[in-house]
């Protein structure tokens, strides 16, 4: 079984996902080569901006700002929501208890708390991280522990039967038996997070790149307007991509697949077979 | 430990005294008595639904005893206890599919403060015990279920108690890994000297593992005979099972089961067939 036949594989994976994004952007190319409009202008001029800004402007420390934000607020949030989710989520009394606050904190946009929390925390980077923070605490919160809850209970027994202690079960067990939802609720603060780093950065701030759309906007500098936005769908989708590299990588045993690391397969045709028989967890 | 070289009984008797348990009004086993001698191989069979599961989980200290008692030696057994290690029936559930095999066999070492160059060495050579030697470094849901299962024994092995508690352990793996599973578990009763408590609804696997098999019978289910199991130190598949003494014996279980019945009238009426 080579890796040619795994990498064709892969070739022919790719260029099945590939073709439609590439004949877009060759006619997002081709249809506004000659645009006149002055608020849609060439998809050139727009790349070109942004390449010009990165290269030479302050693009790239705006994108460095943002970028910090995002990551610092992502992190916090997922350390706080996992570790309070897992407690919680073991312990049905904390789970009835925190229930009506953690609907009620969902339910409340955070971009709400957006004028609070410059009014009282300033423009700099600090609030924004907090909103960020907030923002994407409550999906990663909430996921864990109804992750926790999903927990095939034979799992837990055994954990109990063999007498494994408190730290070793949350750290071991729980976790991982919870993993597959805490990244589903990681995928969703990631979205939240980069609305939140855009508007906390329109709103009241001399920098990011928010407040870069904002400024070239009002000074009708409109392809660099374009150039800022397409950048901030690149940096969201780069972000969901490492996400996506993490998931895989600590998740190949949900997903079924053989690990990595995986020495031969060259006992084949039983394990596959074997493989083949089994049924998600 | 030692899981290649022979040796003497270890461990204490476990013994159940006027044991009781119900689910809120609903009571499942009432003034239950049962002694397991250090190093005996004893089967608990019974219709299902007559508390088998419910029995082994108050044994092995996962669910507390309504009244009554169950002691390990002088200790009461109201937790899990270190020297009681349970292989469950549901073996896709109870081995972490995010764990190696290995790490699977050695996670009950770990908590227990072994080492971990230790825990390597003991997960290995319990699974060479069980005739695994080449799946340590493989995911659970790589291997069969009899190989699964076989990880599991090799789990309660590694923790190293001198009490083996199993709950169905052969129900959900083909007819012949589970022949082979019951000889493994007779080899090591042999081996290790360890006690060995199996539950099954399966006659015929009691009677060919057990020293003794104690049937569970009633609303709520106590024990109705314990019969003794005379075919010897030595079964064979084959052998064994076609004594008429193998024979007599099953009978015996089958029509305790049946109520008293004789096996081949109840044999006429399909739905009550424990088998």
């Amino acid at each position: 079984m080579g890796s040619t036949s795994l990498r064709s594989g892969f070739l022919v994976k790719a260029a099945k996902q590939l073709w439609l994004p590439v004949v877009l952007i060759v006619a997002l190319f081709a249809l506004t080569a000659g645009s006149t409009n002055f608020y849609f202008p060439p998809f050139s001029q727009m790349l070109s901006a942004m390449g010009n800004g990165l290269a030479h402007g302050e693009l790239l420390s705006d994108l460095w700002f943002s970028l910090k934000n995002i990551l610092a607020g992502m992190i916090l949030a997922t350390v706080v929501g996992v570790l309070l989710g897992l407690v919680i989520g073991e312990r049905p009394t904390l789970r009835a208890a925190t229930a009506p606050l953690l609907d009620f904190a969902r339910a409340t946009p955070t971009i709400a708390f957006v004028p609070v929390i410059i009014l009282t925390l300033g423009i700099h980077a600090a609030p924004k991280i907090f909103l960020i923070f907030l923002g994407c605490v409550w999906p990663i919160l909430l996921n864990t522990i109804s992750g926790v809850e999903s927990i095939n209970p034979a799992v837990l027994e055994t954990a109990r039967s063999y007498r494994i202690p408190w730290w070793l079960r949350l750290r071991r067990v729980v976790m991982f038996g919870a993993l597959p939802q805490i990244f589903a609720g990681i995928r969703v603060a990631l979205s939240v997070a980069v609305v939140l780093m855009v508007v906390s950065e329109i709103y009241g701030s001399p920098i990011g790149l928010g407040n870069f759309i904002l400024q070239s906007g009002s000074n009708f500098a409109v392809a660099d307007t374009w150039g800022g936005t397409i950048l901030i769908g690149i940096l969201g989708y780069v972000l969901s991509v490492v996400l996506l590299i993490f998931e895989s990588a600590l998740l190949g045993w949900y997903h079924q697949r053989a690990p990595r690391r995986t020495a031969p397969r060259s006992r084949t045709t039983t394990n596959q077979t074997i493989q083949n028989e089994v049924t998600p967890a | 430990m030692t899981v290649d070289t022979p040796r003497g009984m270890r461990g204490q008797p476990l013994a159940v005294t006027g044991l009781n348990k119900s689910y809120g009004s609903h009571d499942v086993l009432r003034d239950l008595n049962l002694r397991v001698e250090a190093g005996e191989f004893v089967c608990i069979v019974g219709p299902s639904g007559a508390g088998k599961t419910t029995l082994l989980r108050c044994l092995s200290g996962l669910m507390p005893a309504s009244s009554g008692a169950v002691r390990y030696g002088d200790a009461v057994v109201a937790s899990p206890q270190r020297d009681i290690a349970v292989v469950f029936q549901d073996y896709r559930g109870s081995l972490m599919p995010w764990m190696t095999v290995r790490e699977n066999v050695a996670f009950p070492l770990q908590g227990a403060g072994v080492r971990k160059a230790e825990r390597r060495e003991r997960a290995d050579r319990s699974l060479a015990a069980v005739g695994l030697p080449d799946v340590g470094g493989k995911y659970p849901w790589q291997l069969s279920g009899g190989m699964q299962q076989r990880v599991a024994i090799a789990r309660g092995l590694a923790y190293d108690a001198p009490v083996l508690l199993m709950d169905e352990p052969f129900g959900s793996v083909d007819a012949q890994a589970r022949f082979e599973l019951e000889d493994l578990v007779l080899d090591l009763r042999r081996r290790l000297g360890i006690s060995i408590i199996v539950v099954t609804h399966d006659i015929d696997e009691a009677v060919y593992l057990g020293d003794r098999v104690v049937v569970l019978g009633g609303k709520p289910a106590t024990v109705v005979d314990t019969v003794d199991v005379d075919l010897g130190a030595e079964r064979d598949q084959i052998a064994t099972r076609a004594l008429p003494r193998f024979a007599a014996l099953r009978t015996r279980v089958l029509t305790e089961i049946r109520g008293g019945r004789p096996a081949a009238a109840a044999a006429r009426n399909p739905i009550t067939s424990a088998v």
